[in-house]
């Protein structure tokens, strides 16, 4: 075997050993989920479902759960919104002050979420907005129109940019062309940005639980279990939790590349 | 003269920098095929965009049944674009693209589809219409293009550059169509392109833009045999111009003097004077060749730099002692009676008649 | 694109322009500038009351567990972003040069999914895989050796740094590096490059820009994270943020950890800058 090949084995091995430690903490949540014992260690005990029953009984888990699809589905509904106005204005115009503009957008994942944390709890509470479920919404639909917006005008990178142009010379106006022409062209992207942003809502700790007050979401829930012993039902949360998140990554995923290399013309 | 369908008057276009168009003029009719023609950057595309709405003149006026048409929107008109990257949407078939424009004007469902697929037939692609934009051909998509911009029945029709993505033979196919097309359907087509052979084959009458400015406009013939100025006789076809001042008028025509030689131009009109500066043209295709001297009243003794082959025809490079460049061309066949090689000496002569003046700009 | 002179006002642009700037007003500007002006509040009866005195700043700064925190929360912050970006780099490089396309793919595909999926329950994981009686401890045993202590150790708090950054420095060196124009390595080899030195000599310097953004979103990650040194690494020395979460949640002291938030701002800001600089500085030719 020359030096070369054992080079790209052992890259291979390390490549294989970053996803095992990246990958390692879900995995051993899922396993870990059905263990019988108590205190997760090897060797490990008999297989249970004692800990999913047991979540599956609690109303605070299930209040919280919903919670967090609302949440979630309503942020997703509002930052792919905001994203698409924002994309599509980048895209079409050119105007003074377009750096500012952007920036307004893209800066939020910049700032840690624990200084966003403090900020929406302060501004809110003197707003009288904190503490409800649509206050998390607020600040949730800002933390993530950047990847919305981000999705979306990539895609319309891809398109042919005299096809709005076109729509108007066959008797499209402005209005007529957005419905029928660049909205269904981003279908695709807006689906995808839909996802991720109710993937981030949906993990997202640090602002929810800051902001939420007695409107627990479920990662708000988790950090409460986790404050105290160790709980082998946030195992079986956990695996819920990035079921759900994982799902709705890959479908933004399958979206985003797939579905529009389909539809985008050679 | 019947009434023009679409006027230009004194149209300008002012682009953050630059002059795009420079003040044109411009009549269209109905029924006819127009091609405006010239090299990149001279204003042809602009001036297309402007009478699709695309573009607001900066300046001028553009009419169309005596309409003015500067505030109209792109929606509002009824001429409809075939685009150079075909622009065809993507997530629709080639029946919803053929039907897009009616849809947008509101005709029913049952009346769009019928025609649509008139059209589609009629463009010989009815077994596509259900079919991905995707998986069509070159010429497929040009033809579904074509049928989504004349399923909407206008009275013009703008081209642009339409055929330059498509492979050399199918261009030639498509111009066929497209001329048949127009006739049998007897719209005004305004077709832009870079390609002199493109307008020439195809169209009734020619624009020539340069610099944003028309240069010349008539039939292919017109502009082929009468340039009217140094760019257009540059710009088209093969020729040489000779520039220099006149030395003696006559009857029929002058003398200009040049550096390689004096030489006599028939008149049409006497509009020079003795001393003024004044240039010539002669087609390339005009020129004669002889080995010794023909003792000709124009004539020019050069060597021979190079040759050119395209098919049968070909073109020679010469130079005279000024080292002026002549061109010939001619059959292949007839080049071949002569034995040339590069530095070969040769006479060139031609008739008076031949050459045509150009206007004084 | 049309050019139009709108001396009219457009309905249609300033439907689609408007919406995120008075969203982002609203819920962006408005919180983090309050919060500014909130620095200089004052807590009065147990209430906060707006005013406009520095005390909150003053007393910060003159307590020694502020500056403490400061200088640690850099130091971990920045051993954090060197040692992601050295443990990403060789997998990265193997997915950017040795790997197929496809397969290059896949890889980001799946390393976006934990980026994006819960780090607060992946955390937890840690904490009960490196406890004392802990699936590592336990594996380490069968061989005789530990057990060892990893929880609130500074080791527990890096374990959960590389657990955020990491997805996110592979991605981001991955992209950068495939994305080099690969006949240039081929034209160092060509003039002698040996294959290690084209690492140090060209892919690197190709590299440059795409490298210093994954650090430097490495670096804003490790510095304002909470839960890696709270709960892997005990708070035995708190961070910044864990000081704005204490201020916060127990004291109620909410202007000083405005004071904290904002220098943490702004040192984030001065790195970035400082990044930015470095990684489009054109080189000066003599």
């Amino acid at each position: 075997m020359n030096s070369n090949r054992i080079l790209n084995i052992a890259l291979a091995v390390y490549v294989g050993a970053i996803f095992l430690f990246v990958f390692a903490p879900i995995l051993f949540s899922v396993v870990f989920s059905f263990n019988s014992q108590r205190f997760p260690t090897i060797p490990l005990g008999s297989f249970s479902t004692e800990w999913y029953v047991k979540i599956l009984n609690d109303p605070d888990i299930w209040q919280a759960a919903l919670n967090s699809l609302i949440v979630s589905s309503s942020t997703a509904v509002i930052a792919t919104i905001l994203g698409f106005c924002t994309a599509y204005s980048d895209f079409r115009y050119n105007f003074r002050f377009k750096g500012p503009y952007l920036a307004l957008i893209l800066l939020p994942p910049t700032i840690p979420l624990i200084i966003m944390a403090l900020a929406m709890l302060a501004w809110l509470s003197k707003l009288g907005m904190s503490g409800q479920l649509w206050s998390i919404v607020l600040a949730h639909s800002v933390l993530t129109a950047p990847f919305a917006m981000a999705i979306i005008r990539l895609r319309l990178n891809q398109m042919d940019p005299e096809l709005e142009s076109a729509s108007w010379n066959l008797g499209g106006s402005e209005w007529s062309t957005m419905r029928y022409v660049i909205i269904p062209f981003c279908k695709p992207a807006i689906i995808s940005g839909l996802c991720l942003a109710a993937a981030v809502s949906f993990d997202e700790f640090a602002v929810s639980w800051f902001v939420s007050g007695l409107n627990k979401t479920l990662p708000v829930i988790i950090l409460e279990i986790v404050q105290g012993n160790i709980d082998p039902q946030v195992n079986a949360i956990g695996t819920f939790v990035f079921l759900i998140s994982m799902t709705l990554v890959i479908l933004a995923q399958i979206f985003f590349v797939y579905r529009q290399m389909k539809s985008t013309p050679t | 003269m019947t009434k023009p369908l679409v006027v230009l008057e004194n149209v300008q276009k002012l682009f953050d920098d630059f002059i795009a168009v420079k003040a044109i003029d411009l009549e269209i009719y109905e029924g006819e095929f127009l091609a405006i023609m010239g090299p990149s950057g001279c204003g042809k595309t602009t001036t297309l965009r402007m009478l699709a709405g695309l573009e607001e003149p900066t300046m001028g006026e553009i009419r169309m049944n005596d309409q003015v048409m500067n505030k109209v929107k792109p929606h509002e008109r009824d001429t409809p674009l075939v685009w150079q990257s075909l622009a065809l949407f993507p997530f629709l078939t080639v029946i919803e693209n053929v039907e897009f424009g009616l849809k947008m004007r509101g005709i029913n469902k049952l009346e769009r589809k019928r025609r649509a697929l008139e059209w589609l037939a009629r463009l010989d692609i009815l077994d596509f219409s259900d079919r991905d934009i995707s998986t069509l051909s070159g010429g497929q998509k040009q033809r579904v293009a074509l049928a989504r911009s004349l399923v909407l029945e206008p009275k013009i029709l703008l081209l642009d550059e339409p055929l330059s993505a498509l492979d050399a033979h199918l261009v030639i196919r498509m111009q066929a169509v497209l001329v048949q097309l127009q006739r049998e359907l007897g719209i005004t087509f305004v077709y832009v392109t870079h390609s002199q052979s493109e307008a020439f084959a195809m169209a009734d009458r020619v624009v020539i833009m340069g610099n944003g400015e028309i240069a010349q406009v008539g039939s292919p013939k017109d502009i082929y045999r009468s340039p009217q100025n140094q760019f257009v006789a540059e710009f088209v076809g093969r020729n040489n111009i000779l520039s220099g001042t006149v030395s003696n008028l006559r009857k029929s025509g002058a003398l200009i003097k040049t550096i390689s030689g004096t030489f006599s131009v028939d008149l049409k009109t006497d509009s020079l004077t003795k001393g003024q500066e004044a240039s010539f043209v002669i087609s390339a295709d005009l020129v004669h060749l002889s080995r010794s001297n023909p003792e000709a009243e124009n004539s020019v003794h050069c060597k021979l730099i190079s040759e050119e082959f395209i098919g049968s025809m070909v073109t020679l490079f010469l130079e005279d002692i000024s080292n002026h460049e002549f061109k010939v061309q001619m059959q292949e066949r007839e080049l071949s009676k002569f034995d040339l090689n590069p530095g070969s000496d040769i006479w060139l002569s031609w008739s008076s008649k031949s050459a045509h003046l150009l206007t004084v700009n | 694109m049309p050019t139009k002179k709108i001396r009219e006002i457009d309905i249609y642009a300033m439907t689609w322009r408007l919406p995120i700037i008075i969203w982002q007003l609203l819920f962006f500007v408005g919180p983090v500038v309050f919060m500014i002006a909130m620095s200089f509040f004052l807590i009065k009866n147990y209430r906060m009351t707006e005013a406009f005195e520095f005390v909150n700043w003053s007393k910060m700064f003159s307590k020694s567990y502020f500056w403490d925190s400061y200088f640690y929360t850099v130091t971990i912050a920045s051993i954090s972003t060197i040692l992601a970006m050295g443990l990403a780099f060789p997998a990265s490089f193997a997915l950017a040069f040795k790997a197929s396309e496809k397969m290059r793919r896949w890889a980001i595909f799946l390393l976006i999914i934990p980026f994006f999926t819960s780090y607060l329950v992946r955390t937890f994981s840690w904490f009960v895989i490196l406890s004392e009686n802990g699936v590592v401890n336990a594996l380490l045993g069968y061989i005789g050796l530990g057990p060892y202590t990893m929880l609130n150790t500074n080791f527990g708090t890096l374990v959960g740094y590389m657990t955020l950054t990491l997805p996110l420095v592979v991605i981001l060196q991955t992209i950068t590096m495939a994305n080099i124009d690969k006949t240039l390595i081929e034209a160092a080899r060509n003039l002698g490059c040996k294959p290690l030195s084209t690492i140090w000599r060209v892919i690197i310097p190709l590299s440059k820009t795409g490298l210093i953004v994954a650090a430097i979103f490495c670096f804003i990650l490790s510095f304002g994270d909470f839960v890696a040194p709270f709960y892997l690494g005990g708070s035995q020395e708190p961070t910044l943020p864990i000081l704005i979460l204490d201020t916060t949640k127990s004291g109620q002291q909410w202007p000083r950890a405005a004071v904290v938030a904002i220098v943490m701002m702004v040192t984030l800001f001065a790195v970035a800058f400082t990044g930015i600089a470095l990684a489009y500085r054109k080189k000066v030719s003599r």
